[in-house]
């Protein structure tokens, strides 16, 4: 779960896997998935009490920036 | 453990965390809340069981890591308003650094990891305001749903 400089970057990095791609965000659809409820109320008194409350609109940004890719899809098989 | 303690628990470990850039011990957990040590313990393991992006230290009861944090030095290191005390726990959780800091400056800095030249990322509120270079990218190979089989490693 890394940082680059570029798309570039990441496909030559020796960590890179060829055929996931699909794992490549640019840097604001990175933080729009990091911008949800989930994320963004974790100061909440009630935080845990609470967060699964916050996972369909997570949910639902992850297929929004994936465009519905497999590698972001957290729904149930 | 009664969702009450679960909530109090969590808030003040990531309020600590924001606070002096360092997680609680868990008898500190147990002297906030006026509890024996060894309750302060009960609750922190019980906290860490939920799933959450959180961990501590493989057989010990030191937090490493609680999401966006990281409770040892990573290469993101981040600064508000230009006050470098903190690490995230990753790339991706750098960037929700922004929600703990209202109203603040938060940068992340770090190196590529493929060529070891800086990164630099300025969030106000949620908004990035500068990135340095400007095409920055995020990569994770695991497929989310792998992510909490072994989250330090993903």
């Amino acid at each position: 779960m890394n940082l680059f400089r570029s798309k570039e970057h990441v496909k030559k990095w020796s960590g890179f896997k060829p055929g996931t791609e699909a794992g490549i965000l640019t840097l604001a659809d990175a933080m729009r998935v990091m911008s949800t409820p989930r994320h963004r109320d974790r100061l909440r008194p009630d935080y845990v009490s609470t967060v699964q409350e916050s996972v369909p609109a997570f949910v639902q940004r992850l297929l929004e920036v994936s465009h519905d890719s497999p590698h972001w899809d957290l729904r149930p098989d | 453990m009664a969702a009450a303690h679960l909530d109090q628990t969590y808030h003040y470990i990531l309020s600590t965390l924001v606070a002096r850039g360092q997680a609680p011990h868990f008898t500190e957990i147990a002297a906030k809340f006026g509890i024996p040590a060894e309750e302060g313990r009960r609750r922190l393991r019980e906290l860490m069981a939920e799933r959450l992006p959180n961990w501590l230290f493989p057989d010990t009861d030191l937090i490493a890591s609680f999401a966006p944090f990281n409770n040892l030095p990573t290469q993101y290191r981040i600064s508000v308003d230009g006050e470098q005390k903190w690490f995230a726990q990753c790339g991706l959780e750098s960037l929700a650094m922004t929600w703990l800091f209202p109203g603040k400056r938060v940068t992340v800095s770090a190196p590529c990891l493929d060529c070891g030249e800086p990164i630099r990322v300025e969030i106000v509120d949620g908004e990035i305001e500068r990135a340095e270079p400007g095409d920055i990218h995020f990569y994770v190979d695991l497929p989310i749903k792998k992510w909490f089989a072994n989250l330090p490693f993903a």
